[in-house]
């Protein structure tokens, strides 16, 4: 195998697929990345045998071939070269070696064969449809924060993707939640998107297309079956397994009838969230909440350090109404409200709070209280 | 097929295979019935691990002729008063250990009783029972037997090897004697190196007396004597500091009304007692005696009288946390001795007496540059005035410290430079050692405050290594590993404010089910307003489920299903939810990890000296959370020993 190609290009396409390779693998070909060179174009794929990406750059081949380098080192190695450079790569005669030159530098690096590459693109997708970069972005940073890192309720590990029906035409919409606290977002569903059935994307899969869909104008294309995910955009594709789990009946825990409304501006009160916690030092502690016409008085106490309290204008007209929250949840939820104003829809001190941003009703947040 | 009534023989062999699993067991039931008896000395003696030989001699009240041709026959006992099971006052009562061991080996019994004009005897041989016949013995009881389970041939194959078979008569007989301080025992055969002997203890003093013969006297040094009594239920023994532990639980010994048990109640409230001060996988070393009205427990569980029940398990369980737990607290910063021996052990030179000359430097750190000359053989040396060659002495390492502090004690402040100015460049090597140490001298410059000597902990005088406290006392010194020091205050400061507020509860979105057998889940309905006070609230869903509707918030995204199950468990084992709570103080033991002083961090002398005093002021503090000890002390006695001064 012989190819030449612009550094740059090489470097953008291996920093997208080297961070699927794990650092530590008791498998030595997961270690690396797989280089294809072909008509035109070198192919880079690597796999941690559950996420797959795959990316194409042009080059120019003047010997077909395939092979496999370790991929952290090769990307290292390729970050380090001068700007601008041209990099020939090309495997030594005795099929040892992947000699990478670039100016005045030459690295050799141990190759493994191709063949015990794994591939696990193998299988049929049911369905395929296209959505704008910038929507299939907003659906996932918008939920992300609630997955749950805990690994024995697996089937909360990831984002539930659906589609479901609503007055103004079908949504595609992803879930997420740790049982705590939950968050939704949806955008109109793609045509293509109906019927799908219902997936869980794992978190680190999640990670990894949040990274790819840098240029908001582009397309994705996705395609989908009841175990798998593919994704392409532009040169990229990602393959990834799905959460096999059932993700639980969440419109349960989405209250319809809270009839406390409070409003709420929002930069303010993350502001005030975030001085009165200060005086609290472990995790999980409470922010108590205390609403009466008119405003809102936020009061941690700590009885290691000492207590803290605020207050707020809101616009409140409701009974008054005490309710504590962990800190850190109404923090990460003010983070993703996008209006000035947030939403706050309360029953009691023990029942589930839903939290939206003023006006636009396409995401929303359903938060759990703390009994302290 | 007929149905037909079972050979004497037969059941014989039967109950044999309960009561008899090994050589060792066969030994405990001839020393519980030597000391039944009323024995003050018993011998023991096997071979080859007991497989083809087992004697115990005893000098007890030994039996009739009559009563040896009835001890041999299953059921007949002379323990049991009037058949009553709920009133047993002796080791044995089942009548079935001697033709257990009847039908299974080669028995021969040879007994004297004072009744009786000579002694007696009678073999029984693999279930054939022979005559009684006059014996020479004219003294108590021995009981021999050989060729163990050669009559059932299966059982032969499931023993381990003689050193196995040997290990665990010694075991039984160590766990027997624990128990019995004024009887002496010996252990003694042809498959033992060292042969056993407990000669018999007196005195008020006997139990620790017999603790120290049998368990080495590590364990008496590093224990905490335990008493207590509630109910008519007595407590006494000695449990070992927290900083004295095993990787095993093996020298647990718990006796209830003499009687050697294992049970798991027992282990699971010890479990208890210690679970903040030794990481899960270490085991505390105690000898505990459990005394209360035979009417309260039954003995009868198994054949093999390990197991017992108590009528008020919650009554035994709450006394023996209570007590070991107050222990502990009055125990507060001690730590355990053998910390300062092994390192003296390690500081002697090659362990060589230095009174004895022939000192080849074994020791790196202090090694002089050229061998002491043969000469030199007294180090007893007198450091203001160096005898012999002044070069050597100069670069030894037992430069002479520099004037006379007040205390009698300095820190070094010589450098490699003043050494250099006496031109020994060649011979600079030892020099670099010193220079590298980073002995913070701060603590010196502060006048020897003689009432802060008189602290347990002592006065700080220096800091080494930026995490090594060293500090003067009245007669030693003492060295506190700060980092560790300061883990535990701060962990015992958390753990006392999580119990003074309370547990914030977060509610979950989606209760969690788990599913779990009938059991336990009434048992854990039944302790749920416990439960929810440390912010588990669940109730019931359904048969065989609870629903979870809060976790504690600390725990923050958890494992419920596991944490409820775990609790399931410790509830059924020890009737407490202690895994819960031991959850909650290990996040605050993690957060007080975080939140001490690092090693590496330098001390003003005020704060070493408060460190030192938070110390001694807070339960607990002699071991870090993983049980290593925060600090140690060398007494100015051992340290004069090491230099030969003694
Ligand atoms: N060393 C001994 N000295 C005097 N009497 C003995 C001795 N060993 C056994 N005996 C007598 O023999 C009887 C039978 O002993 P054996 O061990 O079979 O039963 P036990 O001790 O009564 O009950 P267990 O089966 O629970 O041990 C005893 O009750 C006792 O009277
Ligand atoms: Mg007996």
């Amino acid at each position: 195998m012989k190819a030449t190609l612009e550094r740059t290009d090489l470097l953008k396409s291996l920093t997208h697929v080297h961070r699927v390779v794990e650092r530590r693998n008791t498998i030595p070909i997961l270690s690396n990345v797989l280089i294809r060179a072909d008509g035109g174009e070198l192919r880079l794929k690597a796999t941690d045998l559950d996420l797959e990406i795959s990316e194409t750059v042009p080059a120019l081949v003047e010997a077909p071939g395939a092979t496999t380098v370790p991929a952290h080192m090769l990307y290292e190695i390729v970050r380090k070269l001068p700007e601008g450079s041209q990099v020939v790569m090309e495997t030594s005669s005795d099929q040892a070696t992947l000699e990478i030159r670039a100016g005045r530098s030459r690295f050799a690096l141990q190759m493994l064969p191709e063949s015990d590459f794994p591939d696990l693109t193998a299988g049929d997708f049911s369905h395929s449809f296209e959505v704008a970069a910038a929507d299939f972005r907003k659906l996932i940073d918008r939920t992300q924060f609630a997955i749950s890192t805990e690994e024995t309720r697996y089937y909360l590990n990831g984002i539930y993707f659906h589609t479901v029906e609503s007055p103004n035409g079908a949504r595609f919409r992803a879930v997420a939640t740790d049982g705590h606290r939950l968050a939704q977002a949806e955008v109109a569903a793609p045509g293509g998107a109906v019927g799908m059935p219902g997936i869980i994307v794992p978190r680190k899969t999640v990670g990894e297309i949040q990274k790819l869909l840098d240029e908001p104008e582009a397309n994705v294309a996705i395609e989908l079956s009841e175990t798998k995910i593919r994704l392409t955009t532009g040169p990229v594709v990602l393959t990834s397994k799905l959460i096999d789990g059932t993700f639980p009946d969440y419109g349960r825990v989405i209250p319809q009838g809270n009839d406390k409304e409070l409003q709420v501006e929002r930069a303010e009160f993350e502001k005030a969230v975030d001085r009165v916690s200060t005086i609290s030092s472990e995790r999980g502690r409470a922010v108590k909440l205390a609403m009466s016409e008119g405003r809102m008085v936020l009061t941690v106490n700590n009885p290691d350090s000492g207590s803290a309290t605020e207050e707020l204008v809101v616009d409140y007209d409701a009974e008054p109404i005490e309710i504590g929250f962990n800190s850190r949840y109404l923090l990460d939820i003010a983070n993703q409200l996008t209006s000035e104003t947030a939403i706050f829809r309360l029953a009691d001190a023990g029942s589930p709070t839903l939290v939206q941003n003023s006006g636009a009703d396409d995401t929303l947040y359903v938060l759990m209280p703390m009994r302290v | 097929m007929a149905v037909r009534q079972l050979s004497e023989t037969v059941i014989n062999r039967i109950a044999a295979g309960e009561v008899i699993e090994r050589p060792a067991s066969v030994v405990k039931e001839l020393v519980e019935n030597a000391l039944d008896a009323g024995a003050s000395r018993i011998e023991v003696v096997t071979a080859a691990g007991g497989k083809t030989l087992m004697r115990v001699s005893d000098d007890g009240a030994g039996m009739t002729a009559a009563d040896l041709a009835l001890a041999v026959e299953r059921h007949c006992t002379s323990k049991l008063t009037e058949g009553d099971l709920m009133d047993i006052r002796t080791l044995g009562f089942r009548g079935e250990a001697l033709p257990s061991i009847g039908a299974v080996a080669r028995l021969t019994i040879a007994t004297r009783n004072a009744e009786e004009p000579h002694g007696w005897e009678i073999t029984v041989d693999g279930g054939e029972k022979g005559e009684v016949a006059p014996s020479a013995l004219n003294r108590g009881t021995r009981v021999e037997v050989r060729d163990l389970f050669f009559a059932t041939p299966a059982r032969l194959k499931f023993l381990k090897t003689d050193r196995a078979e040997t290990a665990a008569i010694t075991e039984v007989v160590k766990r027997i004697a624990l128990a019995h301080p004024h009887v002496r025992f010996s252990l003694s055969g042809p498959d033992r190196r060292q042969p056993l002997d407990f000669p018999a203890a007196t005195g008020p003093d006997a139990r620790l007396a017999r603790i120290g013969q049998v368990l080495g006297s590590d364990f008496v040094d590093n224990a905490m004597a335990i008493e207590a009594e509630r109910e008519g239920v007595r407590l006494t023994g000695f449990a070992g500091l927290p900083t004295y532990h095993r990787a095993n639980a093996l020298q647990q010994f718990f006796f209830v009304n003499g009687r050697p048990v294992r049970d798991k109640l027992l282990l699971g409230a010890l479990r208890g007692a210690y679970a903040d001060v030794l990481a899960r996988d270490r085991h505390p070393i105690v000898v505990l005696d459990l005394d209360l009205d035979p009417h309260q427990v039954d003995v009868n569980v198994h054949p093999a009288k390990a197991d017992v029940r108590f009528r008020d398990s919650q009554l035994v369980r709450g006394l023996m946390v209570g007590a070991i737990k107050r222990a502990l607290v009055e125990a507060g910063h001690r730590a355990s001795s053998t910390g300062g021996r092994e390192a003296l052990d390690f500081a002697r030179p090659n362990g060589v007496d230095p009174r004895t000359g022939g000192w080849q430097g074994g020791n790196a750190q202090a090694a002089p540059a050229r061998p002491w000359s043969g000469g030199y053989a007294a180090p007893r040396h007198v450091p203001s005035r160096p005898s012999g060659d002044a070069q050597d002495w100069r670069l030894s390492a037992f430069r002479p410290l520099h004037g006379e502090g007040a205390s009698g004690v300095e820190v070094l402040e010589e450098t490699a430079q003043d050494a250099g100015a006496f031109g020994f460049a060649e011979s600079q090597a030892p020099f670099a050692g010193f220079d590298a140490t980073s002995a913070d001298t701060r603590a010196d410059a502060m006048p020897v405050d003689a009432g802060l000597q008189a602290h347990p902990l002592g006065a700080a005088r220096a800091q080494l290594h930026a995490n090594y406290i060293v500090a003067q006392t009245e007669d030693g010194l003492v060295i506190v590993d700060q980092h560790a020091a300061h883990e535990r205050l701060v962990y015992e400061r958390l753990k006392d404010a999580l119990a003074a507020k309370g547990v914030a509860s977060q509610m979950l979105l989606i209760p969690e089910v788990v599913e779990l057998a009938q059991e336990d889940v009434e048992r854990l309905l039944d302790r749920a307003d416990e439960l929810a006070e440390c912010g588990l609230v669940l109730e019931s869903f359904g048969p065989g489920a609870v629903a979870v509707r809060e976790t504690p918030a600390l725990l923050g995204d958890t494992d419920i299903r596991g944490l409820v199950r775990d609790i399931a468990d410790d509830i059924a084992d020890m009737s407490e939810a202690t895994r819960l709570r031991e959850r909650l103080d290990h996040v605050a033991a993690t957060m007080a990890c975080h939140g001490s002083v690092r090693s590496g961090r330098r001390l003003r002398p005020e704060e070493m000296n408060a460190l030192l005093r938070e110390m001694e002021a807070t339960p607990l503090s002699g071991q870090c959370n993983h049980g290593r000890p925060t600090w140690i002390e060398l007494k100015l006695a051992d340290i004069e020993k090491l230099f030969g001064r003694r």
